[in-house]
């Protein structure tokens, strides 16, 4: 198939306000996991761990902005001045990939850049804080709440931000909405409808309500570790207990190649193949042979081999049974080759960014291998499996050329992505 | 309230939803579209001093106002009542 190639990088998350920051953290080991004081009043748990994004100020980014584009930065300013604060992460992290990129509105043609907003239901803790206001007072209501509660405001602000002409939408598909969203504009893009498209992993900004549905559920961990937040998030240990709640806002710019060359941009990497295979299962339960599907699927789509594949950046979210079923998965992809694959976990660091995950863990592919690393998995002490290729609990320095990224989501919605090494800049010249 | 301190409560409520308008420079017979206030931002105003002044006014009254001084005019009328 058609190669796609990324152009553009833009994160905000708790180990980074921007893509610089997120690659020194990854390089690190620094998780953002802390108990999250102040909402656990509202939850009935005991202690509630959470990755959450601090001291974040919209103005002093703009400000950061302004050298860049200025007319961006005032576009920024009256679109988003009262916007939700997960509407704010992704216009920044939308931003950081846009200017990376080296777009500029004045020099590409609006009809032809599509834009992929990932997640669904993001206006839970808007509608929470509004709730008991509205009780009392229905007549108060801001009418800006017609526009806010629809996912779409995201697609008609961040277009009139960038001005954006051709195709948009949202796309939802649980915990692997970030790669729906990148399969999504891959094809955009493969199909000739956009030259240049925008996929933003939206931060999940959960209420209290939402928190206590998965606590209810039995899904979340950190209660053996509520003590210990760093130490809560173990993907693939036999102490994982299950997910951690973390937020970012992640962007990717893709692109066709020869646009991409035309405009003589760098190619950081390339999409290129993805899959989307469901299990026909309302619940949360994995399933091993649908994510094998995806991850096969991936490959075939790309046109490789399992012996291609150097790196699966894996859903791995530390539940006991997601763990468990992922290697199974894997082992049946990749057979006799499994302890070859290197594998980590970026969750590990960020916590669980449910509909942003997939752009977050896109990101960290091409940032290590970029710079030829792969990050730790942070508190992998006990492998619950001694075949896989796991990182260890330090930094790996390692040539990858080709991964595959897996985010598997409830409602058994299993996703798979093949990324490959950019361009080196000599290789360009050529 | 004067209307005179009601004016003053409109164009705080127009600082707080647009603050790119410099609501020294607005005058009361100007209207809010004028100012270049989209329509949104229009209503989230009008509602802003509702709140402020604890009134409960039908949208639809609002409807007819010509301008920032119909918007005082209407806003003092029910605060009186």
């Amino acid at each position: 198939m058609n190669r796609v190639a990324v152009t553009g990088l833009g994160i905000v998350s708790s180990i980074g306000h921007n893509v610089s920051e997120f690659k020194h953290s990854l390089k690190n080991g620094r998780c953002g996991i802390r108990s999250m004081e102040h909402d656990s009043s509202k939850v009935a748990a005991s202690k509630i761990l959470g990755a959450l994004i601090h001291d974040f100020s919209f103005n002093d980014i703009l400000e950061h902005y302004s050298e860049f584009d200025g007319a961006l930065v005032s576009r920024l300013k009256a679109c988003l001045k009262r916007a939700t604060v997960g509407m704010k992460y992704a216009a920044v992290s939308a931003a950081e990939a846009w200017t990376s990129a080296g777009l500029k509105s004045e020099n590409i043609t609006p009809e032809r850049i599509g834009i992929v907003v990932a997640g669904s239901n993001l206006s839970c803790a808007l509608q929470y804080n509004l709730h008991n206001n509205f009780v009392t007072s229905p007549e108060y209501l801001s009418p800006s709440y017609a526009l806010q509660f629809m996912d779409t405001d995201y697609v008609g602000t961040l277009s009139e931000v960038f001005n954006i002409k051709g195709e948009g939408f949202t796309v939802g598909g649980a915990s692997a909405s970030g790669n729906v969203g990148i399969i999504k504009a891959c094809q955009l893009i493969r199909l000739k409808i956009v030259d240049v498209c925008l996929v933003i992993g939206s931060c999940a900004d959960l209420s209290p309500m939402e928190i206590q549905g998965f606590v209810n559920l039995g899904g979340m961990g950190g209660n053996v570790f509520a003590e210990k937040p760093l130490e809560a998030c173990r993907p693939f240990d036999k102490e994982h207990e299950g997910f951690i709640y973390g937020q970012a806002s992640a962007c990717l710019v893709l692109e066709s190649i020869e646009h991409a060359r035309t405009r003589e941009a760098e190619i950081l990497s390339y999409i290129s193949g993805g899959a989307i295979a469901l299990d026909a299962n309302r619940l949360s339960t994995p399933c091993e042979d649908g994510e094998a599907r995806a991850m096969t699927g991936a490959l075939g789509e790309a046109g490789l081999k399992i012996t291609d594949i150097d790196y699966i950046n894996a859903h791995g979210t530390s539940t006991p049974l997601g763990d468990i079923t992922e290697v199974n998965a894997i082992k049946k992809v990749f057979g006799s080759r499994t302890g070859e694959v290197w594998i980590n976990s970026t969750k590990g660091l960020t916590g669980h960014c449910l509909y942003s995950a997939g752009v977050v863990e896109a990101i960290a592919v091409i940032i290590q291998m970029k710079e030829n690393f792969l990050h730790p998995n942070l508190n992998l002490y006990t492998p619950i499996d001694n075949e896989c290729r796991f990182c260890n609990r330090q930094i790996v320095e390692a040539e990858v050329r080709t991964a595959l990224s897996n985010s598997f989501g409830f409602g058994g919605i299993n996703t798979s992505v093949v990324i490959e090494k950019g361009e080196q800049p000599q290789e360009r010249k050529r | 309230m004067t209307k005179e301190q009601i004016f003053e409560l409109v164009k705080n409520s127009i600082r707080e939803m647009v603050p790119e308008i410099n609501t020294d420079n607005v005058r009361i017979e100007q209207s809010l579209r004028d100012l270049g206030v989209n329509s949104i931002d229009r209503m989230d105003i009008v509602i802003k001093c509702m709140e402020d002044l604890n009134l409960k006014i039908p949208l639809v009254e609002f409807g007819k106002v010509k301008n920032i001084a119909g918007i005082v005019e209407l806003l003092y009328e029910k605060s009186t009542q």
